[in-house]
């Protein structure tokens, strides 16, 4: 990536926020493709098999107990827990679940400040992160509003997979180290690997043929990823669905009893992650 | 030949022999432009002076594919349809030098690891660090197959990113195969659809 890519990252990063995102409504837009998720918080019972499988898909490093508690833990997909009403007989009853990770901003805060521009936006509307080209200024991760970037503050694969366990491994992913900060990629590897067969075949890569590791783990199907360049998609038929529209800071809803919503759109970071509230008992 | 069924035997001959003479003409005028016709995909520059690697078995490049004409995917076969070329198995090397110059010492050795049913511990020689995403066969297809080269000359293909293997005996490093030089060929052939993204490779 040439600096003219990196300048032109950071103007179109401005553009959106003063302008309310860079995504022409006539239709011209620089993507290939433009991955997103959607999570139905109805469907998620909180069993964590998400984030295992993303442990397991992306060589993300056990930490151990002692640096968990200080906050060092690598989820890059983790589950959040937040309780409806504190003052029960059963405080446990109330427990909502929601699966938090890189939302893949269409205007990421993460980008323009970072000072090597080792996170960039691709044509796909992923926030990548080149490992290779980090410093370790961390910038990104406290500029980040989901705090969903995680630092490596040592070498973790010293301890983090004992003989055998560093068989388990993924090749298609690097083995970070020591002063990288990494998040979630969408599991890029998958997207990588499914492009490369359908250039092979000289054709689209189909809806459904990337999945990511949380959505393929999911036991209730609570999470569906596809491209929303493919109207027939999905994932855009359920964005539809729900009239949950791209580069907005506020839905506004034919029907407000839709349940699609954004988390924190109203920054103006144009997340790629859709949720479906939770459908709530009235007492 | 249902045209030539409705032309009468005379003419047949007058056509016979005016294609021949076409052909001739063809033929004269091709020749200099198939020598002209050189694989057009240019390499970037630079060169790298690469270590001699110690084969088990000292492989001559220059035997299979200068003397003997053997095609680059005859042995590695696995380029075209994998991220690795591929060494070959030795049942593969088998498949000729069972009969082939069986009297030469490499041979011996060679069937010797055969009978002990063990392959020769091949050392890798055109390596690429564990970051990079690198396929082999998608850029055989777009350098290739996509532009309709012959396959038999795929040697030169080839030789854009390993060299002139086929005048070397073991082969070695000669192209640097780092990052600068890799996109430099990507921004010099950006029309061929050579991607310019980070995350293309880097992963």
């Amino acid at each position: 990536m040439s600096l003219d890519n990196i300048l032109n990252n950071w103007s179109d990063y401005r553009k959106a926020a003063e302008e309310g995102g860079f995504y022409d409504p006539e239709g011209n837009h620089p993507y290939e493709h433009r991955w997103t998720m959607s999570i139905n918080l109805d469907l998620c019972n909180g069993c964590n098999a998400c984030s295992t499988a993303c442990y397991a898909e992306n060589n993300l490093a056990f930490v151990g107990k002692e640096r968990f508690e200080k906050g060092h833990a690598m989820s890059w997909m983790r589950i959040e827990r937040y309780w409806d009403d504190q003052d029960k007989d059963y405080p446990e009853k109330g427990a909502s679940f929601l699966p938090m990770m890189c939302q893949q901003c269409g205007a990421a805060t993460c980008e323009p400040v970072c000072p090597v521009a080792a996170t960039y936006h691709t044509p796909d509307g992923l926030n990548a992160q080149v490992y290779n080209r980090c410093i370790g200024s961390r910038y990104c991760s406290n500029n980040c509003p989901y705090r969903v970037r995680y630092f490596n503050f040592y070498s973790y694969y010293d301890d983090a997979w004992p003989e055998p366990m560093q068989q388990q491994l993924n090749p298609d992913i690097t083995v970070r180290d020591k002063g990288v900060m990494e998040k979630c990629t969408f599991c890029v590897q998958r997207i990588r690997s499914a492009k490369d067969k359908a250039q092979m075949e000289d054709r689209p890569v189909r809806d459904g043929e990337v999945m990511p590791a949380c959505a393929q783990s999911c036991p209730t199907s609570a999470i569906v990823f596809g491209d929303t360049l493919d109207e027939n998609s999905a994932i855009s038929k359920l964005w539809k669905k729900h009239q949950v529209k791209r580069n907005v800071t506020q839905q506004h809803k034919e029907n407000p009893e839709l349940r699609g919503y954004r988390i924190f759109e109203e920054l103006n970071v144009d997340p790629s992650v859709m949720y479906l509230e939770r459908v709530r008992e009235e007492v | 030949m249902a045209v030539n069924k409705r032309i009468p035997a005379r003419n047949r001959r007058r056509r016979v022999g005016l294609a021949w003479v076409l052909g001739l003409v063809a033929c004269l005028l091709a020749a200099p432009m198939a020598m002209a016709a050189k694989y057009d995909v240019v390499a970037p520059g630079g060169s790298h002076d690469g270590d001699d690697v110690e084969q088990p078995i000292e492989f001559p490049h220059n035997v299979h594919v200068k003397d003997n004409d053997i095609n680059c995917m005859y042995c590695h076969t696995y380029a075209r349809r994998s991220t690795v070329a591929g060494i070959p198995p030795t049942s593969k090397c088998m498949g000729c030098h069972k009969m082939v110059a069986t009297d030469k010492p490499r041979i011996k050795a060679l069937t010797e690891y055969w009978e002990k049913k063990e392959s020769p511990p091949w050392k890798k020689v055109s390596d690429l660090p564990d970051f990079v995403h690198f396929t082999h066969e998608k850029h055989l297809k777009t350098l290739l197959f996509d532009r309709e080269f012959p396959v038999e000359d795929v040697k030169e293909v080839c030789a854009l990113c390993h060299g002139d293997v086929e005048n070397m005996t073991v082969a070695k490093k000669v192209k640097p195969l780092n990052m600068g030089w890799c996109v430099n060929c990507h921004i010099e052939n950006k029309e061929l659809g050579a991607p310019g993204d980070c995350w293309k490779c880097h992963k």
